[in-house]
């Protein structure tokens, strides 16, 4: 009796609690989410005052038929790899390496956050300026310092080497976010299970994948997971970056806001959640079948 | 020793790279603007000069200040209702027996992950509808929902940390549910509520993707659209840039090494988004 009570109460309480963020995020994401979807099924003008078509299916016919979107998608699938590979990879490499006392350790460590806290605009301006193919310190290091290049590549103008640009920046930019999660997990291992493995006669190899591989793949799967989803929909970094670089966040905002075609855009990010929910529920698929094997 | 030395030398290998581009934004920031652009590029600069930090800060130079001033009021005013918002839900979500708590949390969940450029259309179309086009006021309320629901699970696993015994013998002491929030929650999870302040800000404070499309005029542009503006202007001074470079990333690198060293925990806490 006195339990029901209880949590009448609370419910009421909590409905309270809850509201304005629930009322918040219902009108600015679950009504825009919805509306994504009808506005896809419209020839929809920038200008609110002049009225919206109905066109059917047409705007994903278009997405789907038109090879710039396969393309785009290519290299989003690549980015996205290539990102995650290359970010977690790192960042768990330097946690190894950090998971040892040594001197100014704490310093080192607030250091190599710096790229992760740092805002992306201050970041582009001096990536800009560091690759520029006239007078940039990059090519400058490599063609007249190291010999590795005659002539430096356009980095922003050639769609390869901005490609590669891109890829490098983000993998420098989100490699702390691995690490220091990476780093965390690395600390609570206890030391004994090392010198146990030690006695066993493990070799480096051995122990990481006994010891070490175990004990961090929940933390791995995270990083992965949402490392895939956040590099998926990346816009900002790229779009800053290089005008060469079309990911799926770059198709859809020019699609919207360069070629003012609102309903083509719905539609693509409508596909781009689609894609994005597949991924979602494969990575998590793989995680139970990892749990259970 | 030598395994020693070499491990010292990979620790100094890695900082030089990851550090690479703040040297050379630094030392631009104090060249002069001839020698920015030299076809032979120093380390260092030949001339000191304190010229371009003077230039940002001079409106009839750089309109940077204006700048500034929008990105602290978007940044301060979503972050503290943000979080103002979000205390309430969070306590709710760790604290309260209700149906359909699991539903609402694992819905805060599903958002956290999906956002931005997902929305853009809708949302500049809700924006615009509301008459918000243009106006600080969009920027703000669309910081304040990107932020939440993220500000909800990290405050919720705070929470969580604090002991349910606490708050029984508040209760007992004669403190309702509110009270409680106020006296015992919100004191015991200060440090909790100031990194997911630094968060909120963080967010706001590097937004270029509303803020690029909500804003017409550059009366209401933040420092990530101002700066771009100007970096396609064909006149613009590498120096200029990198000083302005420095003071943009100043207020949020400050903000996360004091909540770093105020807090034992770190970015992944609750997983913060980025």
């Amino acid at each position: 009796m006195f339990k029901v009570k209880r949590e009448t109460s609370d419910g009421k309480l909590a409905l309270i609690l809850l509201l304005p963020s629930s009322l918040l995020i219902l009108l600015l994401i679950g009504y825009p989410m919805l509306s994504n979807f009808y506005i896809s099924f419209f020839e929809q003008p920038i200008n609110p005052e002049f009225p919206a078509e109905f066109i059917g299916l047409e705007n994903y016919i278009e997405t789907l038929t038109n090879i710039e979107f396969y393309k785009s998608l290519g290299i989003t699938l690549l980015y996205t790899l290539l990102v995650v590979v290359g970010s977690t990879a790192l960042g768990l490499y330097v946690a190894i390496m950090f998971n040892r006392p040594f001197r100014f350790r704490k310093i080192a460590r607030s250091l190599i956050i710096l790229s992760y806290v740092t805002p992306s605009i201050s970041l582009i301006f001096v990536w800009k300026y560091m690759f520029n193919s006239g007078y940039g310190i990059i090519n400058y290091i490599g063609r007249d310092m190291l010999h590795i290049f005659d002539r430096a590549p356009l980095w922003f103008d050639n769609p390869t080497s901005a490609f590669i640009l891109v890829v490098l920046f983000a993998i420098w930019r989100y490699f702390p976010y691995a690490f220091i999660a990476f780093l965390a997990i690395l600390q609570t291992i206890s030391p004994t299970l090392y010198e146990a493995a030690e006695m066993d006669g493990a070799n480096v190899w051995q122990k990481f994948k006994t010891v070490t591989l175990p004990a961090i793949m929940p933390v791995m799967l995270t990083v992965i997971t949402l490392r895939t989803i956040w590099m998926f929909y990346m816009f900002e970094d790229v779009y800053l970056l290089t005008n060469k670089v079309n990911v799926l966040g770059v198709y859809l905002y020019e699609t919207a806001f360069a070629f003012n075609d609102l309903g083509k855009a719905s539609a693509i990010s409508v596909l781009l959640f689609l894609i994005i929910s597949t991924l979602i529920i494969a990575i998590r698929k793989k995680v139970n079948l990892n749990a259970s094997s | 020793m030598a395994k020693r030395a070499s491990f010292y030398i990979g620790i100094i290998v890695l900082l030089c790279v990851c550090l690479f581009p703040f040297f050379i934004m630094l030392m631009t920031a104090f060249k002069g603007s001839e020698e920015a652009i030299s076809r032979n590029p120093t380390f260092f600069p030949k001339d000191w000069t304190v010229q371009h930090f003077l230039d940002i800060f001079d409106p009839t130079i750089f309109p940077y200040l204006h700048y500034l001033q929008n990105s602290f009021i978007v940044s301060v005013t979503a972050s503290v209702i943000s979080v103002g918002i979000a205390i309430f839900g969070a306590y709710a979500l760790s604290r309260l027996n209700f149906r359909g708590r699991l539903t609402i949390n694992a819905s805060f969940y599903t958002v956290y992950m999906f956002s931005g450029i997902l929305l853009v259309v809708p949302l500049f179309k809700v924006i615009s509808g509301l008459g918000l086009y243009d106006t600080k006021t969009s920027l703000i309320i669309v910081m304040i929902v990107q932020t939440l629901p993220t500000a909800i699970l990290m405050l919720n696993s705070y929470f969580e940390t604090i002991p349910k015994d606490l708050e029984e013998a508040a209760k007992i002491d004669g403190l309702n549910r509110v009270k409680v929030i106020f006296y015992i929650i919100i004191p015991l999870s200060f440090t909790g509520i100031v990194s997911v302040f630094v968060y909120c800000f963080m967010v706001a404070w590097n937004d270029f993707l509303f803020a690029s499309i909500f804003f017409s005029g550059s009366e209401n542009f933040t420092l990530p659209v101002g700066l771009y503006a100007l970096f396609s202007n064909p006149d613009y001074v590498w120096g200029r840039m990198m000083a302005a470079s420095i003071i943009t990333a100043l207020p949020v690198v400050i903000m996360y090494a004091i909540s770093e060293n105020l807090i034992k925990g770190n970015v992944t806490d609750g997983g913060v988004k980025g």
